[in-house]
């Protein structure tokens, strides 16, 4: 019997497969037709790449639409996912800053992968992957080519606003003024107004060394080097930063398998 | 102000839920009796009110932590804003209706929920027109500056009740000093006297129940606790509308018997009991019989609220029935620990109840628009957390549902649970 892990976001559903303790295949699709389907058809795909022979599945479900999952044999939080794929890909992490498309969650977890604290952000888009996009869609900047621009910027434009709306109007009136803000200082701004909402979450759990950056938003460089210079060292980010959660959920499946839950 | 259906006088309406209630809870083989007389006292309550109005009473609204036993001992009828809000959110399920007329009445969204819907159901005389208002700082900001404009919707005089932050003699001289001319203030506006020997019995009730809440916290270690998390508002209405009263005593010794037999024969208030909670705050008054399931279904339960129902037993005198009202108002847990500059004594009651009443984690219901609840999540769960208590700080409101939906709130709780059962 495999463990398997999907994630099933507001935008993606992740599938993870495990084989023994290493993961032999994820797939990532974007939710098109409810949360089931896409599941459905993320697990598919992982499964066809991990040319697995009919085994059985042992299915954990997390995130937004993980209750929605009907062929799960179980649902967990996100927060106790993240931390067992962050602790087994990052023994020493003790922090773990999840930027998804629609949230922002940091956690504390020990070292036995357990959350122990968590903050979270799910009020306002302000500072989470949605907000990124609609930001790169009004630079007129792909979301990979927003690393690029913020890593050239000198200065950072100042860009306060606690909510995403207001975020926007003051983005706009930096491309507006006379003259325009230069577009690496806009992004590079953008970049700190996500990182100084995240600061706060960690600073309101206690900073701990070392931190994970996971969830989509941690592949865009600019925003982890922003990060880095708030925290003053250098974060862990995992190849694949939106997969973790999924990850996290094929390892708990796989701790039910070995204590015999079916 | 502008039809006559916003005219309705709610407090029939409250009167018409109470008794559904209590038919309902007489059909319910596991209810209570305590429970069954709580419903019973909210009637007499909300009838008080009514015949105030309707028989030339005087009606005397006033705020939290006021103390009602004065106005029981000159025969006035006490009609208390905030409990009267939340039981309307609770019973009737109208909140939005008295918010809407609160944000009418000019209440930023900032402010107090309970004291934007109270203000609006004054404004559209959804409650009966008062005869006095009453209000104090303690122990909230939001009281202290509610009189003013609560005796202009009433178009009524009023009298604010001074309560210093510290306890020395000099400063409960004062506070006696304070009763005294809210006293003759209220002589004068009702026509009534001071029944002396009234507010001596009292005391002497306030007396006994102190005692039976302090004995209740002692039933309440017990391993499956005995008390379900849904009536915990019923322990605080009781003191904040009956202080003083016989039946308020009657209620407590039929409660405290009824879990002393629970804890005999091991029952609990959740099967199986799994996680035992502190709880900080008042949960959000209209997910109450929500929260409740949920809690069920995790077989979790509060063991222990140290801010609200954490009792400590110090005889009053009722030979001395203002002094005794005095110390009374300082013994009240949330007086004692929340009122005036925060002290190491409540840390150190927040600490001593995870001992003692052996907490697995504590859920804090962050009150957004309370300044005390807000101010304190920080403090509070360190406080927790050096002692290995991990806490779920939930942003709530006490009535207001636009803050966050049923959903939101059960996902947190859930995350939180799944944390307590991985740790």
């Amino acid at each position: 019997m495999k463990a398997v892990g999907l994630d099933v976001g507001s935008l993606n559903v992740k599938a993870v497969i495990l084989d023994g303790s290493s993961a032999v295949s994820f797939a990532m699709l974007t939710v098109s037709e409810g949360a089931e389907p896409s599941a459905r058809a993320a697990l598919d795909e992982a499964i066809i790449s991990s040319k697995l022979n009919g085994d059985e599945l042992y299915i954990v479900a997390t995130g937004v639409g993980g209750k929605a999952i009907s062929f799960s044999q179980q649902q967990k939080a996100i927060t106790t996912c993240l931390a067992r794929g962050v602790h087994y890909l990052f023994p020493a992490a003790r922090m773990v800053v999840d930027v998804g498309a629609e949230t922002t969650t940091v956690l504390k977890i020990n070292d036995r992968g357990r959350v122990t604290d968590w903050a979270g952000q799910d009020k306002c888009a302000a500072g989470t992957g949605m907000f990124l996009q609609a930001m790169a869609k009004i630079m007129q900047v792909s979301l990979k080519d927003m690393a690029e621009y913020s890593l050239r910027a000198k200065n950072r434009a100042d860009i306060t606003g606690t909510c995403a709306v207001f975020a926007e109007s003051e983005v706009i009136s930096h491309i507006h003024r006379v003259p325009p803000t230069p577009k690496e200082e806009i992004i590079a701004g953008i970049h700190a107004s996500m990182v100084s909402r995240i600061m706060g979450l960690l600073k309101r759990l206690g900073i701990e060394k070392e931190v994970a950056v996971v969830g989509g938003v941690a592949l865009d460089g600019g925003f982890i080097h922003v990060l880095e210079e708030e925290l003053g060292f250098k974060v862990l980010v995992p190849e694949n930063p939106q997969m973790v959660a999924a990850l996290g959920a094929a390892i708990l499946a796989k701790e039910n398998l070995e204590k015999g839950v079916r | 102000m502008t039809t006559s259906e916003t005219k309705r006088n709610h407090i029939e309406s409250l009167l018409r839920a109470c008794r559904l209630v209590s038919r309902i809870n007489k059909n319910r083989p596991d209810c209570k009796k305590s429970e069954l007389m709580y419903y019973q006292m909210l009637d007499k309550y909300f009838n008080n009110v009514q015949r105030a109005k309707q028989e030339n009473g005087f009606l005397a609204a006033h705020t939290i932590f006021f103390p009602v036993e004065i106005l029981y001992a000159m025969g006035i009828t006490p009609l208390h804003n905030e409990v009267t809000t939340w039981t309307t959110a609770l019973l009737l399920g109208n909140q939005a209706e008295f918010l809407t007329a609160g944000a009418e009445a000019g209440m930023a969204p900032e402010i107090c929920s309970p004291h934007r819907g109270l203000a609006g159901g004054f404004y559209r005389q959804m409650l009966p027109r008062a005869d006095v208002i009453l209000w104090t700082n303690l122990i909230c900001d939001n009281s202290a500056k509610a009189g003013e404009y609560l005796m202009e919707l009433n178009r009524c005089p009023g009298f604010f009740l001074d309560h210093p932050f510290g306890d020395t003699q000099e400063e409960q001289a004062y506070m006696v000093e304070e009763l005294k001319d809210m006293i003759s203030f209220l002589e004068k506006h009702s026509g009534r006297k001071m029944n002396w020997d009234k507010l001596a019995q009292s005391v002497a009730e306030m007396d006994k129940q102190i005692k039976l809440h302090a004995e209740i916290c002692q039933l309440r270690k017990a391993i499956p606790s005995p008390f379900p998390t849904r009536r915990f508002l019923e322990f605080l209405t009781v003191d904040y509308m009956f202080a003083g009263q016989p039946e308020a005593t009657e209620y407590l010794v039929t409660l405290r018997d009824e879990l002393a037999e629970m804890v005999q024969q091991k029952k609990g208030a959740v099967y199986p009991e799994r996680f035992r909670l502190m709880t900080l705050f008042v949960p959000p008054i209209y997910l109450i019989a929500f929260l409740e399931n949920l809690f069920q279904e995790y077989g979790a339960v509060s063991a222990t609220e140290p801010l609200f129902t954490y009792w400590k037993y110090s005889p009053l005198d009722p030979s001395k029935p203002l002094e005794s009202v005095v110390k009374k108002s300082y013994l009240i847990p949330e007086s004692r620990t929340m009122y005036g500059p925060l002290g190491e004594s409540t840390l150190q009651d927040i600490r001593d109840c995870a001992r003692d009443y052996r907490v697995d984690g504590c859920i804090y219901y962050a009150f957004m628009g309370c300044r005390h609840t807000c101010a304190t999540v920080k403090m509070f769960k360190d406080t927790l957390n050096e002692i290995d208590i991990p806490v779920l700080t939930l942003d709530c409101d006490l009535v207001d549902p636009t803050i966050n939906s049923q959903s939101e709130v059960r996902d947190k709780m859930e995350q939180f649970f799944e944390l307590l059962e991985d740790r």
